[in-house]
């Protein structure tokens, strides 16, 4: 068996299969989907080739860039907003003595159920007549707010449901980090009379550096592709006020019948996402050396 | 070394096995069940018609027929029930047929699920079709659809439909509308007469109506602008009034403008309701349920909808505050300054049923089995009686006194007098022009309401991206 796996040949007998079926399901549809976008294929009648129109069209075209605006909003609210809180409950919940496991159930339930479960059940807690949010916020006396209707509102609707959706299941990941510190730093700390704020900010943060490194990534990735929460809160409305990128090219293609336009919206998007990871592997990424202890 | 080949053995051997035992299992299952659904059909079909009928079937090999429609949900529930007695029909008159449904909800039908499967070559053989430039005419065009003339002929349907215009392309007819549909405004005759509102004969007391329910707290009309072809409907017979009725065919022809005072005077009207506060508020993130559902909780005085929606008020599941008696229905009235017959209503002979161009023999058997059994003066009655569908063929005698007897729901009889006392009807300019255009409305009308756009605004953009779409 050793001696016939340094053998090339059964090597290639392997290696082809796989790569076979890899080119027939990744590399042929990767290669057809960029020629597409060279075309105004409707999706049913022949193709001609246009050249640069569709990407001429899409640099024109303000909603995609509203769209890539959107995006770039998640991000942003995953990165600053998202990222502390979730370090934060993480070190709560890190310092309960009792029932942690309790809690750490909680934080995770919802990121095992389903996207479109959670639009529906965000939908009616965000109801402007009946909706726990706005009956809640009436108390305070705030005048109801339209949160899906209005162009104002509807994107911050969106982004607090898909954090709240997500946010469990990173906590347990930095929990794990957490938990896994040898305990006498802490233990130490507190001799030499730190608090526990001081704690967490001078020692746990900086301990947990590589794991909220990969939960930033994780986040950029996941606002760069976010689009199932969307199609089903309010499918990119009101008027274009939560279309990502995503969304807007699957109203587009399909909706439309524009998928000539369609796929060359796929290679921005593509071009866009190379762009991103490029930034941040020149900044956030050089963060993920290795901490001894 | 041994070992490991024998390890591989055995994965190889138990990976065979259980994919030989899946196909087995799955051979026999479906062996047994064909043939008790032969047995079955068998059965039935001798009961009916003797012995010939017996032995035709015995030689048939059962074939599944897909057919997707979209009457899910309990407000379509009697819909669903004609569909599926036209169905057991031909299942009964074709040796082995058993249709296979598919149900799914409208708009994910018509705007995402069919226009994939079209592009992907893979509709389901019988399907629910919208007529027009956007959805039966392009499809016909790229070949997808079944020519249906030879078929009508056969049956002698081919002179009996009402208005074929929306799937007729070069003289060819690519689906057939299930039924006829108005748009106008239902009322809640409990809220009228409450506030002493008297139906509205022309606009100033339409807007008046408004103004007082607004005044008592109740939503003057009830509107769901989630998807943005709600709005729209009013939009259309706004325009229908200000620029005539010629003018919604006439955006695809050159002949109207979008850009024009006229159409530009509809939008307008329909900004200042909005700003007057005569439609549900945050109607932009209302569905077009949740709009019936406000309407029938006695909290909206009116809305506008198609004739279709009048079953809802017969339905026990849905009404709560209101019945069948206490909805009125009105036309849109007179505009001041209207273009072209202000009588005239919206007439739509748009929805209704295709068929893929990819069929056997069978199952081309098994669809003119279905057009038999589905489009009749039997199906049509039950239609208007039991669905408040408006007829899409010419009735016969006997149908149509049967319906003078029958029809007792008094909104469809409301919708049947206002039809009737309309001098023309108008079509839905989504089935006239074309899917870039129709798209551009959609973005416009929630701008509209919105806020971000002028009506002026509106009109310039609809009519740059007609002349685009005309120049294509």
């Amino acid at each position: 068996m050793r001696s016939s796996l340094r053998n090339p040949y059964i090597y290639t007998l392997f290696v082809v299969p796989t790569l076979g079926l890899y080119a027939l399901f990744f590399i042929y549809p990767m290669l057809t989907s960029v020629g597409y976008g060279f075309t105004d294929w409707n999706g049913l009648q022949d193709t001609n080739f246009i050249g640069f129109a569709n990407f001429e069209r899409a640099f024109a075209d303000s909603s995609f860039w509203n769209a890539v605006r959107n995006n770039m909003i998640f991000i942003l609210f995953s990165v600053c907003v998202q990222v502390p809180l979730i370090v934060f409950f993480a070190i709560l919940i890190s310092q309960v003595r009792r029932f942690q496991g309790f809690y750490k159930t909680t934080v995770f339930v919802p990121s095992i159920l389903s996207t479109a479960v959670i639009g529906i059940l965000w939908g009616f807690m965000y109801d402007p007549e009946v909706g726990i949010i706005n009956q809640f916020l009436g108390l305070l006396g705030v005048e109801t707010i339209y949160w899906l209707a209005d162009t104002r509102w509807a994107l911050l609707a969106v982004l607090m449901t898909n954090a709240w959706q997500w946010m469990g299941f990173y906590i347990v990941l930095v929990l794990a980090a957490i938990l896994s510190l040898p305990k006498e730093i802490n233990e130490a700390a507190s001799i030499d009379g730190a608090s526990g704020f001081q704690q967490a900010w001078h020692i746990t943060v900086p301990l947990i550096k590589p794991i909220i490194s990969v939960i930033v990534m994780l986040s950029i990735a996941g606002a760069m592709r976010v689009v199932d929460i969307v199609l089903v809160m309010t499918n990119g409305g009101p008027i274009g006020a939560t279309d990502v990128m995503a969304s807007y090219m699957v109203n587009r293609a399909i909706r439309y019948g524009d998928y000539g336009y369609g796929t060359a919206l796929s290679i921005m998007i593509f071009a866009i996402a190379l762009l991103l990871t490029a930034l941040y592997q020149l900044t956030f990424g050089k963060m993920r050396e290795r901490v001894e202890f | 070394m041994k070992k490991q080949y024998g390890l591989l053995l055995l994965v190889l051997l138990v990976s065979l096995t259980t994919v030989l035992a899946g196909c087995g299992g799955s051979n026999a299952g479906q062996g047994s069940g064909a043939n008790a659904g032969t047995n079955e059909a068998g059965g039935t079909e001798a009961n009916a018609d003797g012995q010939a009928g017996g032995e035709a079937v015995e030689n048939a090999e059962p074939f599944t027929v897909s057919l997707r429609h979209i009457q899910i949900g309990d407000a379509k529930k009697f819909r669903k029930a004609i569909l599926d007695d036209a169905i057991a029909k031909a299942e009964a008159e074709v040796p082995g047929l058993a249709f296979e449904l598919d149900g799914v909800e409208d708009e994910v039908n018509r705007f995402t699920k069919l226009p994939a499967e079209m592009a992907a070559g893979n509709p389901p053989k019988i399907f629910d079709l919208f007529g027009g430039e956007g959805d039966a005419l392009k499809y016909a065009d790229a070949g997808r659809l079944l020519d249906l003339t030879p078929i009508l002929e056969e049956l002698g349907l081919a002179d009996k439909f009402l208005n074929m215009g929306q799937f007729t392309l070069d003289g060819k007819v690519y689906g057939l509308p299930i039924g006829g549909s108005t748009e106008g405004f239902f009322y809640n005759k409990k809220l009228f007469a409450e506030y002493g509102i008297e139906v509205p004969t022309s606009l100033e007391e339409l807007e008046q109506a408004a103004e007082t329910l607004k005044a008592n707290g109740v939503t003057p009309i009830a509107m769901g602008s989630q998807a943005a072809w709600v709005p729209l409907m009013l939009a259309n017979t706004l325009i229908g009034r200000y620029a005539g009725p010629e003018a919604i065919n006439g955006f695809r022809d050159g002949s109207a403008a979008w850009d024009s005072p006229e159409v530009v005077a509809a939008f307008a009207k329909y900004q200042e309701w909005v700003d007057n506060g005569y439609f549900t508020k945050g109607e932009l993130g209302v569905t077009y349920d949740a709009m019936l559902n406000e309407f029938l909780a006695g909290k909206a005085g009116m809305m506008f909808d198609g004739s279709w929606r009048a079953s809802a008020f017969t339905n026990p599941d849905l009404v709560k505050e209101i019945t069948s008696e206490d909805v009125g229905y009105f036309a849109m009235p007179a505009v001041p300054g209207g273009k072209g017959d202000q009588t005239a209503v919206n007439g739509n002979y748009s929805n209704g049923y295709g068929f893929s161009s990819n069929l056997n023999e069978r199952e081309l058997a098994a669809v003119k089995a279905f057009i038999k059994h589905l489009y009749n003066d039997e199906m049509q009655v039950r239609g208007l009686l039991e669905d408040a569908l408006l007829p899409s063929m010419k009735l016969s005698d006997p149908a149509a006194s049967e319906i003078d007897t029958k029809l007792e729901d008094p909104v469809v009889k409301q919708i049947m007098e206002t039809m009737n006392a309309a001098g023309e009807a108008f079509s839905h300019f989504d089935s006239v022009v074309q899917s870039d255009v129709y798209s551009e409305t959609e973005q416009q009308i929630q701008r509209l309401i919105a806020g971000r756009a002028t009506p002026q605004e509106v009109g310039d953009v609809l009519q740059q991206a007609q002349e685009a779409a005309n120049a294509k």
